[in-house]
């Protein structure tokens, strides 16, 4: 069964937005395309293999809606219910049918391409047991996934990590903070963003250098773009009336905000910030410039040349490499806009909430 | 204070006159008359022809559970005869239904019940939103066992609870397994349907789906569930009557 939660192209706000701006974003477009194209192969490939106690999700570029020729089809079989060994043929059968399709496999990682339970991902938050791969997928499930084929396992399992997030944030629930932002949950989001800042210096060592020009684009742009639409979704907490109108003790306070949270959720990261900026005619500059900068790093993730240039670029040509130097502008013009949104514009409420919770 | 009684399957399974006569025992006011099985229908209708139910505050009956569709058209006969006699109300579960022309002139006697995990539809606000579309006059029984095994944050429940607030017009409560089998709430299930206790109906009827017909003692587990399940009423209304002063930070 699938939630009705989808927004056709016309809905989405990133393309409100473009066209309230007067601006063209064409990648965009080509992504959203390429991304219904290549959810509606999966779909029909591996969608009938969900279950009531398994849900087929995808991560990454294919949750942002923008999939390119190049990018990874990341997936794993997320298993809420009674143990079966069965889980295992049906992970095994995704993958096989998946390769039968012109779509790339998941990276190396192992992150993905398999079994994810959800015991895991809802009681190891923190901890020894929360692992790199765990916090990984967790997180991913909150700032970038979706569901193909049924989606109760899916709903249920982001639902109940939402539920932990809320109820044992003994601030939050007690009305002792200050705007009602769940910290537990910003904090994780912090953190997330914080590991894969890390991460990149560490499979820069481990690689010796291997792609990582790659990986650094994606870091200053969609890996950042997520980010910030996690504050955001923490923020709306507080900006959005209808939710923050329910101080402590409200009844159903966290039911209402979980489903707050996992709507926003289940839709792309680049329209959470996409609708802010809808809300404030004071952002509209810095947005043609921000939005126009991503869709140009779209762009660059599709020419199979530039991305090429990208994955083998050694340190020693990236200070006189254009390609590189494009895409640290993209960064640049990228990262002004979210300079402007989290610390500038103070008629958003937002670089209030910024100063309260961003930071400690 | 609050009304709650059982479902004759719950306590006598499909031996619908030993259930009504466990339900005069434990003196109960509220009683759902099931026929669970397409078996049990003939049962039931010579059962109320040969009983009466002045004594029962609110009857309401429960369909079969399962059946092929060309046995609907005898299904909604046989209970339409029942309940528009009765002005009782028929509790349906709507992946039952195939021809919903049938059952609309029930009106607001039929009672759309939210589903199981294993169920097709009616699991789910956006499904039991499209069975409303073909059923507009009917009501709901909100199933919380059923709403929990769907989703146990309880954000589908509470979700459930808010959109078909004016709907809802019977209670089941139960705890259902991952055999999705009805049986007595645990300690762990109470705490999660605390977790909706805000949005509970308490003034409506509670029928008790927790199964005590195997148990060795039915009479006295039946009582058991009574008390715990009028201990968990007694919190919910406890819950709306009194909002929490937020702590100054």
């Amino acid at each position: 069964m699938a939630t009705t939660l989808a927004t056709t192209r016309s809905e989405r706000p990133v393309f409100t937005l473009e066209q309230k701006l007067g601006a063209t974003w064409p990648n965009l477009h080509a992504c959203e395309q390429a991304t219904d194209e290549a959810i509606d192969r999966l779909r029909a490939a591996v969608g009938r293999l969900s279950t009531e106690d398994t849900s087929v999700v995808l991560y990454g570029s294919l949750a942002r809606r923008e999939f390119t020729a190049d990018s990874d089809a990341d997936w794993s079989l997320l298993v809420d219910g009674i143990a079966d060994p069965q889980h295992l043929d049906s992970s095994l059968e995704i993958g096989r049918r998946i390769a039968g399709i012109p779509i790339k496999q998941p990276g190396r990682e192992g992150t993905f391409g398999q079994l994810t339970f959800s015991h895991d991902l809802i009681h190891y938050i923190g901890g020894e047991d929360d692992t790199n791969a765990n916090t990984t997928r967790r997180m991913l499930l909150l700032l970038e996934s979706v569901p193909v084929g049924g989606a109760d396992a899916y709903d249920r399992v982001l639902r109940n990590v939402l539920e932990r997030y809320l109820s044992e944030d003994y601030g939050w629930v007690h009305g002792r903070n200050p705007r009602g932002v769940p910290r537990f949950l910003q904090n994780d989001i912090a953190r997330y963003w914080r590991t894969m800042a890390v991460d990149f210096a560490y499979k820069q060592r481990q690689r010796g250098g291997e792609g990582w020009a790659l990986r650094s684009t994606k870091l200053r742009l969609s890996r950042k773009l997520i980010f910030a639409s996690g504050l955001l979704m923490c923020f709306s907490c507080a900006l959005d009336s209808a939710v923050a109108s329910l101080t402590a003790g409200s009844p159903s306070r966290v039911q209402t905000i979980i489903e707050h949270l996992w709507k926003l959720s289940r839709r792309p990261p680049i329209d959470l910030l996409a609708e802010t900026f809808l809300l404030h005619d004071g952002l509209n500059g810095v947005a043609v410039d921000m939005f126009g900068a991503y869709d140009d790093f779209l762009g660059l993730l599709s020419d199979a040349e530039a991305r090429s240039r990208l994955a083998t670029l050694s340190y020693a040509d990236a200070a006189t490499d254009e390609t590189y130097e494009l895409v640290r502008r993209l960064g640049h013009r990228f990262q002004q806009g979210l300079t402007r949104l989290f610390f500038e514009e103070d008629a958003t409420g937002i670089p209030e909430l910024t100063r309260i919770y961003g930071v400690f | 204070m609050f009304k709650i009684g059982f479902s004759t399957g719950a306590l006598a399974k499909g031996d619908i006159a030993h259930g009504i006569e466990m339900a005069r025992e434990l003196g109960l006011a509220i009683i759902e008359l099931s026929a669970l099985r397409l078996r049990e229908m003939d049962t039931l209708v010579n059962v109320v022809a040969a009983q009466d139910f002045a004594d029962f505050e609110y009857v309401a009956l429960h369909a079969p559970a399962s059946f092929d569709p060309s046995d609907e058209k005898a299904v909604v006969d046989t209970f339409a005869a029942l309940a528009h006699s009765n002005r009782w109300p028929v509790i349906v579960h709507p992946d039952t239904i195939s021809n919903f022309e049938l059952w609309r002139p029930f009106e607001s006697l039929l009672y759309v019940e939210n589903m199981d995990k294993r169920k097709p539809r009616g699991r789910r606000v956006e499904e039991l939103e499209d069975i409303f579309t073909y059923v507009p006059n009917a009501q709901m029984c909100f199933d919380i066992a059923h709403a929990k095994q769907v989703d146990s944050s309880m954000t589908e429940a509470f979700r459930i609870l808010r959109n078909f607030r004016d709907r809802i017009r019977h209670l089941h409560i139960s705890e259902v397994g991952s055999d999705s089998r009805h049986r007595q709430v645990s300690d762990g299930a109470f705490r999660a349907y605390n977790e909706v206790a805000s949005s509970i109906p308490c003034d409506l009827p509670a029928v008790l789906e927790s199964v005590v017909s195997e148990s060795e003692a039915p009479l006295a587990d039946a009582s058991s569930e009574l008390k715990r399940v009028t201990e968990f009423l007694a919190h919910a209304a406890h819950v709306q009557s009194s909002v929490r002063t937020p702590v100054s930070s």
